[in-house]
Parts: structure tokens; C-alpha cells; sequence
């Protein structure tokens, strides 16, 4: 699902690099927002609504909705769209709202 | 709007509307209760809702005992199947001494006393730990628990009792300003408001909280009552984890978790808080308060912080609400609950029903009558934050 | 305490050409922006924009951007923060920011609110299903990040926003299956609309979507004719096979900062929502706090740069820095602006100015 040519842009990525989303290795830029490389790699659904666990994916690219909330090195609520990926990076689809570990 | 009333209640916050509804429940046939902006829209709406057993003094103990089997039933007795969020998940005290948790046992005792069903009992580390996991236990000596405290949500349970009250006839104006009260010779006859009406009636029930100074004045009853600026600080809505109120009066510090998910923080802080109507949030608090419950809890640095807000505690000399008539026939008064007033206001609406209808109240509240100030019966409660 | 003469909010094009010219007249300025880069909404622009040579037209977003930024970085006298969200705006005037870890707050003595917009969505059964997403919120996804949303790609709103996503996503080889608009006519510039039409995309006018259906993400989505009081016309109703569906149905102020830093403000729909009331140099019921950009009232670049701007130089002006070139720059500029919403485009947002104007008054 990456654009491969474009007439105007040409896109500079970071280093190829390898990360963990729900337990699966997958591949992606350095520093690109983890929700582009989940998308590249067609993953869509990113978090469930609170109350009826309706499939969500991102909305606003732009970190304003939280509609793309994931579980990121064991931290709740991380704003996928805006959080850059990085090496080892572990991502998971979160429960409902989120689980704080205390 | 009317133009006479048997009774008119000022304030729309849980105390009004709880008053307001035993009232109409007793037979009471013409009930105006006005407020200036909406329903729990002042301290009330602004609390943390938490609702406990453990006091340590003799009335507080008497009345949030009969107060807690209210709430319980509360949702049921009122008709308001929304339900009030009440999470009974207990309230845990913590101590930072021995002499502390010394004093926690001395309550306690005093607590089963009163209320021979009483549920509170002393818990050392390993017994804190398991129910609260993540606590910091630094400095903690042991803490007093009660599973049968909790909190519950305002919002529902005003809305509960002034739905209740309004289908027993009573009149609820919201946005309604009170500008003046008459009297004549001694005598409570009439209420203004900013809206220009005029009702006609022998009583006014003043429940307005830090307000009510200004609104004695306006009869000549002087209430020794101030407001205090209390912020809270709300996290974004996590899973289930901490399922008990959290308090430290050492620290002066508090947190729950409420049903939706946020975690709610406060910090009691009577030096830098501003002591007027202010209801603004500060910056400061913010800081304070997430360096002080981020000690008690450090798993909430990854929590995020979504807003605050401000209300106002209505402070007395004692800390300690001020209930029931005073010297002006026909004025009576239900406020300067100094922060623990929402979980009382079931029992305290009933209390003041029963005074104004001339009955014996269902628990004697004398020692919180406005005369105790100048009879110098101040009754300090140490429970508070 | 961290200090500064003049803190802007928002480094989009607003934003920076506040910071550019108050910086340029001599102040000390400090532009915080929440995201790792500056830029705003232009980064994901490559078409070219309109106007005339002071606004930067012929040139694309994404080059624009670039201009400002270095514009900004050549004055040495902006302090730049970025990945700094301003989380507050209290009541002794103080700001504060969180920074990754850090959170402090900032003493300024002026405030430009560039916080720019949201994107509005649109509500239908099945409306929050993965596939349906923000037109831009697809435009950065494929222009920022090189990535395509989906395969093929149904879009509601033929406005400007809404006929230039399309073109893009024609560019980064996405089909592009219709675009579907509730009003009986196309909003976006004609040159925009032409370009995609002669690339074989239906603009579907009086239609709307009413139903999106999918598994766990969009498959497909029923779209209806509405009829000219914007009711569905029975038996319109037609499935088209997608699995993407941009919304590009307008875009609301983000005037939160505005409502907490106690700012009068007015519902004007033509301006999308909620904004400030001001005066001509942008300066709004609170002394010394200015608006510029989307979050004074939805517009285009152009004319949030032009705003930018003005209140820059009236900031500036205000702490004594450019008093004598002030009246001169703030004219031009006044009048840039005044051209940019001319013209039948201009008129809805000429029609909200003016609302607000009225607004105003009634509320003094």
C-alpha cells in the first residue's frame, strides 16, 4: 500500500526497521507515525469503542481524535497517528480503554 | 412564577434538592426551591463524590451511618433508573505514623461504638498492597479501610432527588437569582429575586453553600462560613484498576477512580488557596497535585491528563456543617459542609425536613446548630481533606 | 519561569507568518507547535495556490512551508518549540506547555492563537467504521507519509478540499470511485473540479451517503439523490464497492485556548463555528490575545497568512517594536486580505465577517 511513484512528492523514509504489532513482526520506516506503517502493512482496525466494541480506525492523522488509541511499549492511549515508529517497537490493540499497569 | 409559597429552598446543589424532596414527601404542598445558575452546577457538581463511614467525631459517624444505607437504596427509593454510580469499593486511609494509625484505631473503636454494624477495620502493608496494587507503601505505617464506602456520581444523585421532588409538586427555577429575603418584626415573609419576582412565604431554607454568608445577611443572621477554592485534576478514562478511594491527610491528598474510566486527584491546600469565589483552575495545582498522587501511585505518570476544574468548599471554623434554624423565625440553614457535604445530603435533607415540620429529627444535630459558635461548642472533624 | 514578549500558537501558515512579522518588526517571539514539525496543514499541500505574488500563489504548499520556515530560522529572533502542545491558558495570563517529559508554563506578553481547525465528520449508520476517514487525514497519510489509504476511494464534499484530496489521490494512483455532494452544486474552484471530472470522477451532486457497510472495515457504502429540500428520494438509493470514504464536509476552529483564555466569542456557521470576536488588527476581547488563521473563522491559506500577519505586526506594534512602518505594512496587508475574500468565492466568508460584526455589537 506504499506509493511507490508520485509525480510531485518523493518521500524520504528512515531506516527499514522491524517492530511487533499484537505478537506479529512487521516492517516499517524509522520515525514514520506507527499508524502509516500499520496501514501499510493493511492494518486498518487500530482501536474497539468503550461501549460496544465497534472497530475503529484513525481519523484525524493529527493526534486531535483519539480515535487511533493503541497500546505502545506498554503504555495505554498512545495517539498512533502522531507517534513515530521506532526499532523493537512493541504495538498492541488495547481492551476498551486501556489498561494502566500498576 | 408563583406568587406565595409554604417554603422556598435557596440552592440547587444535593443539599436543596434532598431538602426540597422530604418536604414534599412529608405533604408539603407548595415547595419553591430556586437556583441562580443550574442543578449541581456549584460545589455540588465540583465534589469528588465520596461517601464514608470513617469520621472521627461522634456526629459525623451518627449520620454518615444512616447516610451510607440511604445511598445504597437511593436509585431504588427515588425512582431513577439511570442509578447514581455508586461504587462501594471502600475508602482507604492511609497512615504515616505510628501515633497516626494509633488515632485511626481510637476512630474506629468509636466507630463500632455508634454503629455496632460498622465495617471499618485496620490494615497493614501486605493487606494495603493487595488491595490497592501499585501503591507506593514509602512512610505508610497501615491504613483504615472500609469496603462499604465509595463514591457516587453528583450529577445523578441531584438530578435523582429533584426529579423525585418535582413529581411530588415542587418547583424548581434554575437561573434564578435570589437578591433579597424579607422579614417582618422577626419573621421570615418574603423572597426577591434578579428576575423581579416576589414570593410571598414563611419559610427560606438556605442551602446555598459558601453563598449563604451574603444570604444571611440580607436577614441580619451572621454565618460564619467562607469559601475555599478545592481543584480537581481528570485523567482520561482508563480500565478498572483502582477501585477504592485513596486518602492521605498527611498529604492532604485524595484520588478515585470513577466508573467512567478517569482518574479524579486532589490535593487539600489551605495556604495557596484562594479564599473567595474564584472558580477558576491554576496551573500550580496542576503541577502539585500530579508530583504528590504520582508519589502515591508512580503508574500514573503514564496516565494523561485530560482537565481540572475548581469548586468552592464552604468553610466553618470547625470544619463541620451548620444545620437547622436560627435566630430569625422561619430562616434555616443547611450548609458549611467544609468538603464533606455531598455524601451527607440524603440523611441532612431528611433531618431538615423534619426540624421545619416541627418534628424530632431522626438523629439530634443540635451540636450543628448556628448557636454553637457563639456558645463556643466548636466540634472539630479530623477526617477531612 | 520561561519568558517572552510574544507567544504564538500554532506553527501553520498562520502561525509562522504571525511569528515572521513580528519577528521581522524586532520583537522576541516564541512559536509553539504540538507537532515535530512545522508547517501546519501546508506539508501535505502540493497543489498550487492562488492569489497574488505577496501570498506566494504558483507555488505549492509544501514549498511554502519550507519559504516560512526558513524565513523564521533567518530572523534569529524565534525561539522555536516543537512537539510543544499548549495544554492551558489560565487566569494570572500565564501559558503552559507540554514538551515530551517536560511541563512548564510560560509568561508571554502577547498571545497569537493560530490553532488552526478540525476536520468535521458526518454521521450515518456504520459512519465510524476503519476505511472512513478525514480527507485530510488522507492527504497526510498519502502526501506526508507515502502511503495509500485503500484501493479505491468514494468521496463526500466537492468542495475545495474535497475536489483537490481527489486529484491526489488520482496522483498516488488510488481510483477514485465518485464524489458525492449534498448541495445541487460544486463548492470547490471550477479549475479543481474540471481536472478531476476529465479524469473520469463522477461529482455526484444532490447526493448523499446513508449507510456504510463492512465486517470490521468499509466495504461498501449506499449513497441516495436528495431532492431539493435534502430529503432522500425513494428508490435512489445505490451501493458503490469501496473501501475508503473521505469526508471532506468542512472544518470547525479549534477554539478551545480561545474559550478558556475567557475570549468573547460567536457561533457564526460561515465562519464553521465558534470564533472570537476581534477588532482589525486581529486582537480579540482580551487585551493583548490575537486570532489568525483557520481558528478566526475557516479560510484559505492565502488568507491565513495574510491575518498571520497582521496580528504579528499589531503585537509587535503594541510593545513598541516597528511603530513607524506599522500603519504602512498593516494597510497592505489590510488590503491583501480584503482582496483575497473578494470576489463570488470570498462571499461566505464576507457574509460571516459580517455576522460577527453584528454579533458583536449586540453583545457589547
Amino acid at each position: 500500500m506504499r506509493i511507490e511513484k508520485h509525480p510531485i512528492l518523493e518521500f524520504q523514509k528512515g531506516a527499514k526497521i522491524k517492530f511487533l504489532f499484537d505478537g506479529r513482526e512487521l516492517e516499517g520506516y524509522a520515525g514514520e507515525p506507527v499508524a502509516a506503517a500499520l496501514h501499510a502493512a493493511g492494518v486498518r482496525v487500530l482501536s474497539h469503542s468503550h461501549s460496544h466494541n465497534r472497530p475503529r480506525g484513525f481519523w484525524c492523522a493529527i493526534g486531535h481524535c483519539s480515535s487511533c488509541n493503541m497500546r505502545v511499549n506498554g503504555v495505554p492511549n498512545i495517539r498512533v497517528c502522531i507517534e513515530p515508529l521506532a526499532e523493537g517497537m512493541v504495538v498492541e490493540t488495547q481492551k476498551g480503554r486501556g489498561r494502566l499497569d500498576v | 412564577m408563583q406568587k406565595t409559597a409554604d417554603a422556598v429552598i435557596i440552592g440547587g446543589g444535593v443539599h436543596g434538592c434532598a431538602i426540597a424532596y422530604h418536604l414534599a414527601r412529608k405533604g408539603w404542598q407548595n415547595i419553591v426551591l430556586l437556583e441562580k445558575n443550574y442543578l449541581a452546577s456549584g460545589a455540588t457538581g465540583r465534589s469528588a463524590a465520596g461517601i464514608r463511614h470513617q469520621f472521627g467525631t461522634e456526629i459525623n459517624i451518627l449520620l454518615s451511618a444512616a447516610n451510607v444505607r440511604r445511598m445504597e437504596k437511593l436509585a431504588e427509593e427515588l425512582d431513577y433508573p439511570e442509578g447514581i454510580e455508586l461504587l462501594q469499593k471502600g475508602y482507604l486511609m492511609l497512615a504515616y505514623s505510628a501515633a497516626q494509625l494509633e488515632q485511626f484505631k481510637v476512630n474506629t473503636l468509636l466507630q463500632k461504638k455508634l454503629d455496632p454494624a460498622n465495617t471499618t477495620v485496620i490494615l497493614d502493608r501486605t493487606e494495603i498492597k493487595e488491595i490497592v496494587p501499585g501503591l507506593n507503601l514509602e512512610g505508610v505505617a497501615g491504613a483504615s479501610y472500609n469496603p462499604r464506602d465509595g463514591h457516587a456520581n453528583p450529577f445523578h444523585v441531584t438530578q435523582a432527588f429533584a426529579r423525585a421532588a418535582r413529581r411530588l409538586g415542587v418547583q424548581i427555577h434554575t437561573r434564578t437569582e435570589v437578591s433579597g429575603i424579607e422579614k417582618t418584626a422577626n419573621r421570615i415573609s418574603g423572597i426577591l429575586t434578579y428576575r423581579g419576582d416576589r414570593i410571598s412565604t414563611p419559610i427560606v431554607v438556605c442551602a446555598a453553600g459558601a453563598y449563604g454568608k451574603q444570604l444571611g445577611e440580607m436577614v441580619g443572621v451572621d454565618i460564619p462560613v467562607y469559601p475555599e477554592r478545592h481543584q480537581i485534576l481528570v485523567t482520561e478514562p482508563l480500565e478498572m484498576f483502582l477501585w477504592c478511594m485513596v486518602i492521605s491527610l498527611t498529604h492532604g491528598t485524595y484520588f478515585k477512580q470513577t466508573p467512567h474510566g478517569s482518574i479524579l486527584m486532589g490535593v487539600g491546600d489551605p495556604d495557596h488557596e484562594v479564599k473567595d469565589f474564584n472558580e477558576q483552575s491554576s496551573w500550580q495545582f496542576l503541577q502539585d497535585v500530579a508530583r504528590k498522587i504520582t508519589f502515591h501511585m508512580p503508574a500514573l505518570q503514564n496516565a494523561k491528563v485530560v482537565r481540572q476544574w475548581a469548586g468552592l468548599y464552604d468553610i466553618t471554623p470547625d470544619a463541620q456543617g451548620i444545620v437547622g434554624e436560627t435566630e430569625v423565625d422561619g430562616f434555616y440553614l443547611d450548609l458549611g459542609w467544609s468538603g464533606h457535604g455531598f455524601q451527607l445530603a440524603p440523611v441532612i435533607g431528611q433531618i431538615m425536613a423534619e426540624i421545619i415540620s416541627g418534628e424530632k429529627p431522626l438523629i439530634d444535630v443540635e451540636c450543628l446548630s448556628l448557636r454553637r459558635f457563639t456558645e463556643n461548642r466548636l466540634i472539630p472533624e479530623p477526617y477531612c481533606v | 519561569m520561561y519568558k517572552t514578549e510574544i507567544l504564538v500558537v500554532g506553527g501553520g501558515p498562520a502561525g509562522l507568518a504571525a511569528a515572521l512579522a513580528a519577528a521581522e518588526q524586532g520583537a522576541e517571539v516564541t512559536l509553539a507547535d504540538r507537532n515535530s514539525d512545522l508547517g501546519g496543514q501546508l506539508v501535505k499541500q502540493t497543489h498550487m495556490f492562488f492569489g497574488s505574488k505577496g501570498q506566494y500563489a504558483s507555488e505549492r504548499g509544501i514549498s511554502i512551508a519550507k519559504i516560512l520556515k526558513e524565513k523564521a530560522a533567518a530572523t534569529g529572533k524565534i525561539r522555536i518549540l516543537t512537539g510543544a502542545t499548549v495544554t492551558g491558558y489560565y487566569e494570572d495570563k500565564k501559558v503552559t506547555i507540554e514538551a515530551g517529559d517536560k511541563f512548564f508554563p510560560v509568561e508571554p506578553q502577547r498571545v497569537i492563537f493560530a490553532t488552526g481547525a478540525q476536520e468535521n465528520t458526518l454521521i450515518f449508520p456504520g459512519c465510524d467504521l476503519p476505511g472512513i476517514y478525514g480527507a485530510g487525514a488522507v492527504q497526510t497519510l498519502m502526501n506526508l507519509h507515502g502511503v495509500k489509504p485503500g484501493n479505491r476511494v468514494a468521496m463526500v464534499g466537492a468542495g475545495n478540499i474535497g475536489v483537490i484530496v481527489s486529484y491526489q489521490l488520482l496522483q498516488a494512483g488510488v481510483e477514485v470511485a465518485a464524489i458525492i455532494e449534498a448541495a445541487p452544486r460544486i463548492g470547490g474552484y471550477y479549475v479543481h473540479a474540471a481536472k478531476v471530472r476529465r479524469l473520469g470522477v463522477p461529482i455526484l451532486t444532490s447526493h448523499t451517503v446513508i449507510k456504510a457497510h463492512g465486517n470490521h472495515c468499509l466495504e461498501k457504502i449506499t449513497i441516495a439523490e436528495l431532492d431539493e429540500k435534502r430529503q432522500v428520494m425513494a428508490g435512489s438509493e445505490r451501493d458503490l464497492e469501496v473501501d475508503v470514504l473521505c469526508v471532506s464536509v468542512g472544518l470547525s476552529p479549534l477554539a478551545e485556548l480561545l474559550f478558556q483564555a475567557g475570549c468573547r466569542m460567536g457561533y457564526v456557521p460561515e465562519l464553521g463555528g465558534f470564533v472570537p470576536f476581534r477588532d482589525d488588527c486581529l486582537e480579540t476581547s482580551v487585551a493583548g490575545i490575537y486570532v489568525a488563521g483557520d481558528a478566526a473563522g475557516i479560510g484559505e491559506a492565502s488568507a491565513a497568512m495574510v491575518q498571520g500577519r497582521i496580528a504579528g505586526l499589531a503585537a509587535a506594534a503594541s510593545l513598541g517594536y516597528g511603530k513607524d512602518t506599522f500603519l504602512e505594512k498593516v494597510t497592505e496587508a489590510g488590503r491583501e486580505l480584503t482582496g483575497l475574500h473578494g470576489g463570488p468565492t470570498g462571499e461566505k466568508i464576507r457574509t460571516g465577517l459580517a455576522k460577527l460584526t453584528l454579533l458583536a455589537k449586540e453583545a457589547v
